[in-house]
């Protein structure tokens, strides 16, 4: 056990935890965010991803210690109901979910892409959420919302 | 306000109107269950007892309710299923919701309309006939101000009315809700992280709690279920911190413990014997194991004489249809949060049935289900029954044990290996053609070996006996929907052979596989066409409006025989149609929407790869409460069932499931998923029916038929994989056998490695040891380290030289002080302890003199005058100038001083005999510091200094002779570290695009080079320690290790670039087979190139030296244990895939690899052998 300052959504959070602990576990138990959700624990799913200094980051299996220091966004610090980010508006509006557990790695992986490139093509986008998973077969709405979020944030 | 918890909470609230029925059984007039609300401040509530499952039902209920009360949609909240609040209307399955139980909704909201338009007229003193409503707003015929809103009309009454199964329905062309689209009211929750799912509760005094479960994993009958416990070792988590409870009752282990990756850890750990578990039948051969087991024939229709029109047919076509085992795969693992109180237990669960579960705890914990509270929360879609109510009996006893609140949150392998599976299918059909090509005789048999999957907590403990149950529900659409002359259908109904339950489309979608597989071959015997055919004998005329329709749509082309779409090159194109009505319930069912599929493919006769170009579905589905949503629904469908249908099937070994990830079982993604077109029939005037699941039906029929129409080869066993396909190309002489890929393994070469083989030299090294006077003197001890002897500039520099030495890296255990030893040493010949580097002066090397400590860097003799073993590299160290030793001298003792014991060295004679070492010396060890080469530049000697001095690098990476000392005359061709093997670095080296100067340093500096791949195994701690060094040191280091290397040429970098991209390429196809699968489903998110960026390194394989080596090994034991600790923070890390992929799946895997990453290099021999080896080897991955 060791004491971690997070940098988390803006905020810093000092913490007293073993240094190997999934980034998500904290995340979750210790900050009380509900964005990141647990899926596999492997990095296969996407379900918890997060970013970290802008980049996309599968938390269930990233060691705290690692992002010491660096910026860390989740799903609540895009946005909020009453304001959200243009990619969760999207994501609302066309209706890019069924059960929504997987929405989180979505919307991130989304955000991440258009992040870093404001006018991909349709390829492009389905090659960003190709490790993605979602079982309930939302994919024709989620791609439908990533090119809405894109439109939206279009410069 | 918090929002009322019970039935009697709501009921006790006044100023409202309240539709109820009384409860079954009730024995007051307060037993009831709460239908519809309507509040004195307008806001209406619904009450559902079923829960939605991510279908969107909730939305589509308020619509109802809305409709029926006329009042706006968002004023109405819907609340579903839970065990306090809702009324018990059975599980959530079958898609019955709006079909079934959104009736009584309807009718309460229509009785509270009614009777609130009642008190309108009285009060108005106009007839109801007369009034209107708009929002709930009631006005009379001339709208004047004494308009009256459902507030003004309940006042502070506090109304309760029982459900009028008479209250008047509005007629649907009155319809102003139903029928429109309405948004999704769940959505900004869970866009932006609201707390709506199991997993998001949170308790006061929560603790964590995980699981251990038996190695019998997804079976749940059987004697040894329950009783297969030796025991558990607590001891072997002793260690760990946060431990508050080991719960053992029967076979059911769990851990609860203060935090969750605590009880994780734990879980891991924990040591725990189990008897052997006796052999599952083979489910590699699905359609014998289902022949075998036992099972009792339950006929279901019998028209005309089945047998004797069979024994006549002109054309007889018996046929057998095989459906592989499918997961549920929830994308999230199953999670409760429960909290044991004395005489009360409240449940916060995701269940489907939360009535049910109630009844389970109760037996489960001898409790009455009065004194058991279960919140339903939303968990993440689950198509059928997943572990939802299991981890609900996990966390309960946890709970009782600690007496505290307690989440269970089941791992990923947990809930695949334990969720009851959609089960595997046998269809077989013996029937035949009268001479006229008709349909003559239709004798269909089904085995569906399934039960309820009793809670697993019950089974585990002993409460309930794991005796084989069946559940019949294996007749849904077995009466297929055509009127063929003689038709019988038969389902054997049976008890599991592993734990399975309904899956969307239960047995409805294998049965109509082979249904409407079965008609389609019957057509292309008939020589007619495939939908012309079935016109023949269908009936139902909504069946045959929506078969038209789809003709339409798609411009269906009449044929009858295959292949009329030809294709070019290794492409043939192919479209298929099925059709069918999901019959739903107990037998003989309710049918649910029709559905109809075309499916249009394109197949690749070489690879054997199927790819959707496009899928047309049509639907008629009555009335569309939410049109969007079942559209929404149909669309999930087809997308699922495609994934089901092409790629998916659940593996087993000899005792359990073995799929326990993704990359084993993968499902589609997103580049895959075709272009879906929906066709809804506009049927608004008839009832509504459950859309939740027809549109899978028809999808296993329509892509085997497409393939069909395409290859001319007909495919009976699901999943469609490019294995399969291709097999049945080949068989059917289409394509031929493909050319051997790689080079067949070669003759095992003998192990080497550092130490290894040491014994052979021993009884040499006694008689040399005899000769070179082993005995030398003790140096004096110094009174202890003083402080005030060096400089802070000498002491950091000493800092960086130490590092540069890797001193901390052997001389710091797991988990223990920097320096201060005890990290074990394995050798062939026993374990070495590294001793204490501290200044301590019992301990540690805190009596040491300077004298003393040089002695022991350039001669290997500590300072008792004994030698020490070699596996301490002084014949590296002791070129290492006096100025530098002294600076290290100067570091050690300037630390803290740690009181740290070394255990005694495990050795075996004579390698217990120290002195021996005095004759290694005499032969291998050449003591003084590095003198220059002056025929070289000042950056090759500074270089040569320090990779041949404190850097040791050849210490690993060349290979060492028979008493293991490196051989001088085979410097850098590669050796082995601590049971990984350090890749040459001479001319040997293996790696695809040779090293470089830049490369080197770039290593060097980040941990990382992208032409070869990141520093891992016991390189990771070695990178991190170069941290300390100036770019100016790695350069020189660079330098040196480059100047004995051929030259680069920029051209011979770029072809193996292309080289290399190819490679990525193929590795993604769909046809790289079983390990190619688990490549793109694990390893791809971070090793594919074309993946997007994510936090870390994309290591590129086909630039990996590993994969191109004589061994596997370092490439099993990365995959097995991963990179916990990168060199370097934001190389990040690689997680193990030991716990999670079994020896098989790692060696397809693996196997995978070579073939395509070196496809030069011979196939590894006995990857079995290496994996199961490496797996029981525990080895040592970094600090």
């Amino acid at each position: 056990m060791r004491s971690v300052t997070l940098r988390v959504n803006g905020g810093q959070h000092a913490l007293t935890l073993a240094e190997d602990t999934p980034l998500l576990f904290i995340l979750r138990n210790d900050l009380g965010l509900n964005g990141p959700k647990y899926g596999c624990g492997l990095g296969e799913c996407g379900a918890c991803t997060v970013l970290v200094d802008d980049v996309a980051a599968r938390a269930c299996c990233l060691p705290v210690g690692l992002v010491e220091g660096r910026e860390i966004t989740t799903l609540e610090g895009l946005g909020t109901p009453e304001k959200p980010h243009p990619v969760q508006a999207a994501f609302i509006a066309e209706e890019g979910a069924q059960c929504g557990y997987c929405l989180n790695g979505m919307i991130m992986t989304v955000a991440a892409l258009l992040a870093r490139e404001t006018q991909p093509s349709d390829a492009t986008i389905t090659e960003a959420l190709r490790y993605n998973l979602c079982r309930c077969g939302a994919h024709v709405e989620i791609l439908r919302a990533a090119k809405r979020a894109m439109q939206m944030m279009a410069p | 306000m918090t929002e009322p918890r019970t039935t009697a909470d709501y009921l006790a609230t006044g100023s409202q109107l309240a539709v109820v029925r009384d409860k079954l059984g009730a024995t007051s007039p307060d037993d009831v269950e709460i239908f519809v609300i309507v509040s004195g401040d307008g806001r209406v509530t619904a009450f559902n007892g079923h829960v939605d499952l991510g279908t969107g039902i909730g939305t589509a209920l308020g619509q109802i309710v809305a409709e029926e009360l006329d009042v706006a949609f968002p004023r109405v909240t819907v609340v579903l299923g839970d065990t306090e609040r809702t009324p018990n209307q059975g599980p959530t399955i079958a898609s019955e919701t709006i079909q079934i139980s959104a009736k009584p909704l309807a009718r309460a909201a229509a009785t509270a309309r009614a009777a609130l338009l009642a008190r309108a007229a009285e009060r108005l003193a106009v007839p109801v006939s007369d009034l209107s409503i708009t929002d709930g707003v009631v006005t009379p015929p001339v709208p004047d101000n004494r308009a009256l809103s459902y507030g003004d009309l309940i006042g502070d009454d506090r109304i309760i009315l029982r459900i009028d199964p008479e209250a008047p329905l509005k007629p649907v062309a009155d319809y102003r809700v139903v029928g429109q689209k309405a948004a999704r009211v769940d959505l900004p929750a869970k866009a932006t992280g609201g707390l709506v799912y199991v997993h998001d509760v949170r308790v006061p005094d929560m603790l964590h709690g995980h699981v251990v479960r038996p190695p019998y994993a997804g079976v749940d009958v059987g004697d040894f279920v329950g009783t297969s416990l030796i025991g558990v070792d607590q001891s072997s988590i002793a260690d760990l911190p946060g431990i508050l409870a080991v719960v053992v009752i029967g076979d059911f282990i769990g851990i609860v413990a203060e935090r969750e990756e605590q009880a994780a850890r734990a879980a891991e750990r924990l040591r725990v014997t189990w008897k052997p578990i006796p052999h599952l039948r083979d489910l590699t051969d699905i359609p014998t194991a289902l022949r075998e087991n036992p099972s009792t024939p339950r006929e279901l229709s019998h028209r005309g004489d089945v047998e004797a029109v069979r024994a006549a047919v002109a054309q007889p076509m018996d046929r057998t249809y095989v459906w592989p085992y499918h997961l549920h795969g929830s994308i999230g693992p199953s999670c409760t949060v429960a909290d044991f109180r004395a005489d009360k237990l409240t449940l916060w669960s995701g269940t489907q049935n939360p009535h049910m579960l109630r009844a389970d705890l109760a037996k489960l914990m001898g409790m009455d289900e009065g004194q058991i509270d279960i919140i339903r929360l939303q968990a993440a879609g689950c198509y059928g029954r997943n572990c939802a109510d299991d981890v609900g009996g996990d966390a309960a006893l946890l709970s009782r044990a600690v007496g505290r609140p307690v989440r269970v949150q089941l791992t990923r392998e947990q809930e695949t290996a334990w969720e009851p599976k959609g089960t595997a299918q046998l269809m077989e059909v013996r029937g035949g053609l009268d001479a006229a090509g008709d349909v003559a005789s239709y004798d269909f048999s089904v085995r569906y070996p399934s039960n309820g999957a009793p809670l697993l907590a019950s089974l585990l403990t002993g409460v309930i006996p794991p005796v084989p149950m069946v559940f019949t529900m294996g007749d849904r659409t077995a009466i297929p929907p055509y009127s063929y002359g003689a038709l019988r259908a038969t389902a054997h109904d049976m008890a599991p052979i592993v734990r399975a339950s309904w899956l969307r489309g239960v047995s409805s979608m294998p049965n109509s596989f082979a249904h409407e597989s079965w008609i389609d071959e019957a057509a292309s015997v008939a020589k007619v066409d495939p939908i012309a055919y079935r016109l023949r004998y269908l009936h139902d005329p909504r069946a045959v409006d929506l078969v038209k329709a789809m003709a339409d749509r798609v411009d269906w082309v009449p044929h009858t025989e295959p292949g009329t779409l030809g294709g070019e090159g290794d492409i043939l194109r192919g479209r298929g149609f099925a059709y069918a009505v999901y019959v739903h319930g107990q037998f003989p069912g309710v049918p649910a929407a029709w559905s109809a599929w075309v499916a249009d493919v394109e197949v690749n006769k070489t690879t054997g790869d199927v790819a959707l170009t496009k899928i047309t579905v049509g639907q008629d589905s009555g009335l569309m409460i939410n049109p969007a949503g079942v559209q929404h629904q149909i669309h999930g469908n087809v997308i699922q069932s495609i994934s089901r249908v092409l790629k998916e099937e659940v593996t087993f070994n000899q005792i359990a499931v073995e799929t326990k990830e993704w990359g084993g079982y993968p499902m589609i993604t997103f580049p895959e998923i075709p272009p879906i077109d929906v066709l809804m029939m506009d049927r608004q005037q008839e009832p509504p029916l459950g859309v939740g699941e027809s549109a899978s039906v028809p999808s296993a029929a329509a892509i085997a038929n497409a393939i069909y129409d395409a290859t001319g080869v007909r495919f009976r066993e699901l999943p469609f994989t490019p294995e399969r396909v291709r097999a049945g190309l080949e068989a059917a002489g289409i394509t031929s056998p493909p050319a051997p890929m790689a080079l067949p393994a070669p003759p095992p070469a003998k192990k080497r490695g550092l130490w290894a083989g040491l014994g052979l030299g021993l009884a040499g090294l006694v008689g040399i040891g005899t000769l070179a006077l082993p005995i030398r003197s003790a140096m004096a001890p110094i009174a202890g380290p003083d402080p005030t002897l060096y400089s802070a500039s000498t002491i950091a520099r000493g800092k960086m030289l130490a590092a540069l030495g890797d001193c901390a890296v052997c001389h710091t255990a797991e988990g223990g002080q920097p320096m201060a030893g005890g990290l074990p040493l394995e050798t062939p010949f026993g374990t070495i302890f590294s001793t204490n580097l501290t200044p301590d002066v019992q301990t540690g090397i805190g009596t040491w003199s300077f004298d003393a400590f040089k002695r022991a860097m350039r001669q290997g003799i500590g300072q008792d005058g004994q030698h020490l073993y070699p596996v301490f590299p002084y014949d590296h160290f002791t070129k290492t100038t006096d100025e530098d030793l002294e600076a290290i001298y100067a570091y050690l003792m300037a630390q803290t001083p740690v009181v740290a014991t070394i255990p005694a060295n495990k050795l075996a004679f004579p390698m217990n005999i120290r002195p021996l070492m005095a004759g290694w010396n005499a032969l291998y060890l050449k003591t003084g510091a590095y003198q220059p080469d002056p025929a070289r530049s000042a950056d090759w000697n500074r270089g040569a200094y320090l990779v041949e001095g404190l850097g040791h690098c050849s210490s690993c990476h060349t290979p060492r002779n028979a008493l293991g000392a490196e051989i001088a005359s085979q410097r850098y061709a590669g050796g082995v570290a601590e049971g990984w093997e350090a890749p040459a670095l001479s001319s040997l080296s293996r790696a695809p695009i040779p090293w470089s100067e830049g490369e080197l340093f770039t290593y060097l500096r980040t941990g990382f080079s992208p032409l070869h791949g990141p520093a891992a195994g016991p390189m990771a701690p070695v990178i991190h320690e170069l941290q300390a060094l100036p770019d100016s040191d790695l350069r020189a280091m660079a330098h040196y290790l480059a100047s004995d290397l051929p030259p680069v040429s920029v051209e011979a970098e770029k072809v193996a670039i292309d080289t290399a991209d190819a490679r990525n390429a193929g590795a993604m196809l769909p046809s790289a087979g079983p390990g190619g699968r688990i490549f793109q489903g694990a390893c791809a998110v971070c090793h594919a190139p074309t993946a997007p960026p994510l936090f870390g390194v994309k290591p590129n394989l086909a630039f990996n030296s590993n994969l191109q080596s004589a061994s596997p090994d370092n490439l099993i034991r990365t995959i097995l244990g991963g990179v916990p600790k990168p060199a370097v923070a934001n190389l990040g890390p690689m997680p193990g895939f030991g716990p999670v992929l079994s020896d098989s799946q790692i060696a397809d895997l693996v196997r995978f690899l070579r073939r395509q990453y070196a496809p030069g290099q011979p196939e590894w021999a006995d990857l079995d052998k290496t994996i199961s080896r490496l797996r029981a080897t525990a080895f040592h991955a970094g600090p």
